[in-house]
């Protein structure tokens, strides 16, 4: 993804929602993209796949590319197909992303059976060796059952079978666990890591869990008001944030060895995508912002050394610091 | 399931009975009010006391409790009970079995449903679905503006322009262009014709659908905006389904369960659409039968009828309950 623009037209006038974001992720690797809530996570995902609806969105501008094949001059049916057989997509709530009229057998294969003319009993077998895939018990009884009656648990794990149908060669994750009780969210973050360690696919994790960040991804994206602000490996990024606000993102992890400390949380809140600050995104919420990060433009991306790169006009001296 | 199936149809059982019981009190409330409706059966002619009491009799309403305003009248009430229970539905003022009268109505009534009900629902799903993909577009507006039109525009009105001011010309013409007996003049005809009872039923039947299919058009169309932004359908699409497949598979029929539920409501509508209808077009159907037997206080016959709408009503709730079920399996395995 290169320079990514996506804008809502609303009631209010145009927001940007996504501002010249670049990323991209190889086979095998696994980049999580952070950031608060509202930063542009989901709906650069969405652009990804052909999923935005327009009206109101449009992509303004930037390109994304697949193994070289540019999927925005494609047109809609062409892109989504596309994405169909290569990108699988896990969505955060799968109560909500499984249709409840339909088995979950039916579900995992529609796209096998409507695409590529699988047999109802070719479609079965496929079924049970997807489910048993992500490790549901009981695959053969439970391919015939609907939805509702899996637990929160089983049901992630279904969604993420359906993104697998199609032997993606990337799979997207937004937020697969946040809708789960804590237990069962460390169960299927391994289930996902196992899963793209053996397929060798490329993972882009999107998550609001920075502990979860550490544990499983090599890349790290951190986004703020639809830009990234900093990108990097993630031990680089942890060990030494090159932008106030990952610094700052760290610092609100509730740690176990710093039990009794205080937790620090970042003051004031994300920006009205209506009305960004002028200058730095960033600057009224950042202990470090000077004069030169209040007006102008935004502060340029600065590349660092280790292929790391930060939007800040002291990155330099914030990686240092640390 | 089977479970969920007898406890709709008891449930359907006990409303019968409170129908047929609350119908008792009304008409036995009436009697005691207006006076005994035996007389009727007199015309003008002023019977004696003996043939008076005789007709009562044959009619059941011979019993002292109609002279008692306020009186409930359990007896005639589990007499009639017994009656229906065992077939016999007795027989009008003039004699006539009211089975027999029901079997040459309902037929009309019938095919009047068969034209309204296919209206309705061709032109709701139609309609509906269209505004709900071209939502907020030319079409979408057009559409919800016809909808609110039709609900403002009363049925009795409707059929009375139809009757007077279109059908005339239309049927003179027809006539004179093919013969009387042509399907198109047929199909104009001001009034129903019982040798051709579906021709002549075809365009009140559409006329009555038109009207029920307004709030239809509404709920289809607002069911599967619901879906067209669900995240199950975003889900669908991510698969790289084709519209029209997500179209068919995620949004009509996930609509298709809050449609369901509302078959049954716009089904009572059409069946109170259909009295007027009957009446405006002189179809000789149950409506009309129930239209006359109040005005001649035919207490067997009205009690019949609206008996036998009920039973037709508890049916098709019934139905429209396990159609429900069908379409759900939340239900369905609950
Ligand atoms: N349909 C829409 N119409 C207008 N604006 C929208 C629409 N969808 C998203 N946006 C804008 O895009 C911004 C980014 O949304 P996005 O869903 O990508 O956030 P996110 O980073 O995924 O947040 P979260 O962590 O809550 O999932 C939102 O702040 C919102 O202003
Ligand atoms: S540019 Fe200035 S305001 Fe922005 S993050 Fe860097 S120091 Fe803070
Ligand atoms: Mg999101």
């Amino acid at each position: 993804m290169t320079d990514l623009v996506v804008e809502f037209s609303t009631a209010d006038g145009v927001v940007r929602a996504v501002d010249g974001l670049t990323y991209s992720v190889d086979a095998g690797r696994t980049l999580a993209i952070v950031g608060e809530s509202g930063s542009g996570k989901s709906v650069s995902s969405l652009a990804v796949m052909g999923l935005l609806q327009s009206p109101p969105a449009r992509i303004a501008g930037g390109s994304i590319r697949f193994n070289g094949t540019e999927l925005l001059t494609m047109s809609r049916k062409q892109h989504r197909a596309y994405c169909g057989e290569h990108i699988g997509m896990v969505f955060q709530d799968a109560l909500a992303a499984l249709n409840p009229v339909y088995t979950v057998g039916w579900q995992l294969t529609e796209a096998l059976r409507a695409r590529h003319g699988f047999s109802r009993r070719q479609a079965r077998t496929r079924a049970i060796e997807l489910l048993d895939m992500v490790k549901v018990p009981a695959a053969r009884q439970r391919v015939s059952e609907y939805p509702h009656q899996f637990s929160g648990g089983m049901r992630q794990r279904v969604m993420i079978a359906m993104a697998l149908a199609m032997d993606p060669e990337v799979l997207i994750a937004d937020e697969p666990t946040t809708a789960l009780d804590v237990t069962v969210q460390a169960q299927i973050m391994t289930l996902l890591a196992e899963i793209q360690a053996e397929r060798q696919m490329g993972l882009i994790l999107i998550t609001h869990d920075l502990g979860v960040v550490a544990t499983v991804a090599d890349q790290v994206t951190v986004m703020y008001a639809g830009r990234a602000v900093e990108q990097a490996p993630v031990l680089e990024a942890y060990g030494s944030p090159a932008h106030p606000y990952t610094k700052a993102l760290l610092q609100s992890i509730p740690r176990l060895d710093r039990k009794g400390g205080e937790l620090e949380v970042i003051p004031g809140r994300p920006p009205d995508l209506l009305a960004v600050p002028a200058g730095c995104p960033f600057h009224p919420r950042c202990e470090r912002a000077e004069d030169v990060c209040r007006t102008g433009a935004p502060p340029p991306v600065v590349e660092l050394p280790g292929g790391r790169s930060a939007a800040c006009h002291f990155a330099q001296e914030v990686m240092t610091d640390a | 399931m089977g479970r969920y199936v007898l406890r709709r149809v008891l449930q359907g059982i006990l409303t019968l009975f409170l129908v047929i019981f609350l119908l008792h009190l009304l008409t036995t409330f009436a009697i005691q009010l207006n006076g005994n409706p035996a007389l009727a059966f007199f015309g003008d002619r002023v019977p004696t006391q003996a043939q008076l009491s005789a007709v009562s009799a044959r009619f059941g309403l011979d019993d002292p409790c109609y002279n008692q305003l306020g009186n409930p009248c359990f007896g005639p009430f589990v007499n009639r009970l017994k009656d229906y229970l065992s077939g016999d539905f007795g027989t009008n003022l003039r004699g006539r079995e009211i089975t027999s009268i029901v079997a040459t109505a309902a037929p009309n009534s019938f095919r009047l449903f068969l034209v309204v009900t296919a209206t309705w629902l061709v032109v709701g799903m139609f309609l509906g679905s269209t505004a709900a993909r071209r939502r907020g577009k030319v079409v979408d507006h057009g559409i919800r503006g016809f909808s609110v039109m039709i609900d403002a525009l009363p049925v009795f009105v409707m059929l009375l322009v139809y009757r007077y001011v279109i059908t005339v010309p239309v049927y003179t013409w027809a006539k004179k262009q093919f013969g009387s007996d042509s399907f198109i003049a047929l199909l104009f005809k001001p009034s129903f014709d019982s040798d051709h009872p579906m021709i002549t039923v075809i365009i009140p039947g559409i006329l009555l659908g038109l009207a029920g299919s307004a709030a239809f058009i509404r709920l289809v169309r607002a069911a599967q905006l619901e879906n067209y932004n669900s995240d199950h359908v975003r889900a669908a699409r991510s698969k790289g389904l084709s519209e029209r497949h997500v179209r068919v598979f995620h949004i009509v029929r996930n609509s298709s369960i809050p449609v369901a539920t509302a078959v049954g409501i716009v089904f009572t509508e059409a069946l109170a659409g259909a009295v007027i209808t009957e009446g405006v077009m002189n179809i000789y159907g149950m409506g009309g039968l129930l239209w006359n037997a109040v005005r001649d206080s035919d207490v067997s016959l009205i009690i019949g009828i609206v008996t036998l709408l009920a039973i037709v009503t508890i049916v098709v709730m019934i139905l429209v309950d396990l159609l429900y079920a069908a379409l759900d399996p939340r239900i369905r395995y609950e």
